[in-house]
């Protein structure tokens, strides 16, 4: 059984502005799937709508077998889930705000937690509302796996945070990986957090899923093409090459994203427009992001 | 050894792993029978998921460098394979190509290019 499913999944929040128009995807258990997309592609609108908190308009979601709408409780209990704006209740202390997820989540292990709250530095005593940013998210993060959670939700956990706090959160998240095997559908704009932790890669663009493969098939697998400017080379014929996922136009010439290990890539693009010169090179995810999401009609 | 992985880098990372590794029993600085960490102690130790280690073990497992024993972890293999020659050669080429390219770009001749390596060989002996 798969742990996550979107079929077909709609949203919108103003009539015939849709933020997901058929998103379709699934998540096998143990995977690790980085969700890219640029700010408003509807990242959180997914995730939220997996826990629950958002009802889609159209199409199925399952998590763990289960339809947050009609089981939120059941899916809450086996799900954790930290978000940017997460704000814990700031005039409770760290330890009446454990003391209370001891008792909604049955699973709960609270030698987990207390090896946490160490490793973590935080204070059962502290007052929510005295705690730094970095701080008080990692109050988030243990609240969201001591009970040992089958699937992590993670929206832009890490924003905002300093590098050494990123890390550490990172650390925490794959420590709780290799011990339980848990499933992680995570958004970032950290591209680096995402090779780390990332086995595959889904990108929304437009509404729907523009990219959905395994991350080094991602890095291995895909080109970028520079192409200089020439007679008959125009966007279009670009785009025309198949394979060919995205065009940017640049000052020097035409960025292109194929479906080619270079070589291919560069043989493809040369015959097919009969043009020389053409250099092709795998590229970093960072740059595979800002070529996707700027080459798109 | 000592690994150090770069996320940003050309390569992904269980790539890295892979050539730092290789590196590393071709220079003599891993030694037949020698242990590796397991997936979880590196994964760990370079805060990477699991299964990129899992991965680039996968893959040096693939090309007989390393081998893992059942309960007792993993280790360089005792007798490294011989290499088909051809490939052998084919893969040491682009790496000449570039070297002697970046050479005569910078004015550098080729005798010293040469001492260069010979200086490299040298370090490269445990």
């Amino acid at each position: 059984m798969n742990a996550l499913e979107f079929e077909e999944i709609r949203r919108a929040y103003r009539k015939g502005v849709d933020v997901l128009n058929g998103v379709t995807f699934s998540i096998g258990p143990g995977q690790v799937v980085g969700l890219l997309g640029r700010n408003g592609a509807g990242k959180t609108t997914l995730i939220r709508i997996a826990m629950g908190m958002i009802e889609p308009q159209g199409g199925r979601v399952r998590v763990l077998g289960l339809d947050p709408r009609l089981q939120p409780v059941e899916v809450k209990r086996r799900v954790g889930y930290v978000a940017e704006d997460q704000i814990l209740p700031p005039y409770m202390k760290v330890g009446e705000i454990l003391d209370l997820h001891r008792q909604l989540f049955p699973t709960w292990d609270e030698a987990l937690a207390q090896r946490l709250l160490d490793r973590f530095e935080l204070q059962r005593e502290a007052r929510v509302s005295t705690l730094s940013k970095g701080t008080a998210r990692r109050a988030a993060l243990l609240c969201a796996i001591a009970h040992r959670p089958e699937v992590l939700l993670l929206d832009e956990p890490a924003s905002g945070l300093d590098p050494a706090a990123r890390r550490e959160f990172l650390e925490t998240s794959i420590q709780l990986l290799d011990e339980t095997g848990c499933t992680i559908l995570f958004s970032s704009h950290y591209m680096t957090d995402i090779e780390r932790m990332a086995d595959r890669i889904v990108m929304i663009h437009d509404g729907r899923v523009l990219i959905d493969r395994d991350l080094d098939e991602l890095r291995e697998g895909f080109s970028l093409a520079l192409v200089p400017r020439a007679a008959g080379v125009t966007r279009e014929r670009l785009l025309g090459v198949a394979g060919c996922l995205a065009v940017r136009e640049r000052p020097d010439g035409f960025h292109a994203i194929l479906r080619l290990e270079p070589e291919e890539a560069r043989g493809a693009v040369e015959q097919q427009l009969s043009v020389r010169d053409v250099r092709c090179q795998t590229v970093v995810l960072e740059d595979m992001f800002v070529e996707l999401a700027g080459g798109q009609s | 050894m000592q690994i150090y992985i770069h996320p940003g880098d050309e390569l992904p990372i269980y790539r890295q792993i892979v050539r730092q590794v290789t590196d590393a029993i071709a220079g003599g600085r891993l030694a037949s029978g020698e242990r590796l960490p397991s997936h979880r102690e590196l994964a760990l130790q370079l805060v990477i998921a699991p299964l990129t280690v899992k991965k680039a073990y996968d893959e040096l497992e693939r090309e007989r460098l390393i081998a893992t024993q059942r309960g007792r972890g993993t280790f360089v293999s005792e007798s490294l394979p011989a290499i088909d020659p051809v490939l052998k050669r084919e893969r040491l080429r682009d790496a000449a190509q570039r070297l002697l390219s970046q050479a005569a770009l910078s004015g550098v001749p080729y005798q010293e290019v040469l001492d260069l390596l010979e200086e490299i060989k040298k370090g490269m002996q445990p």
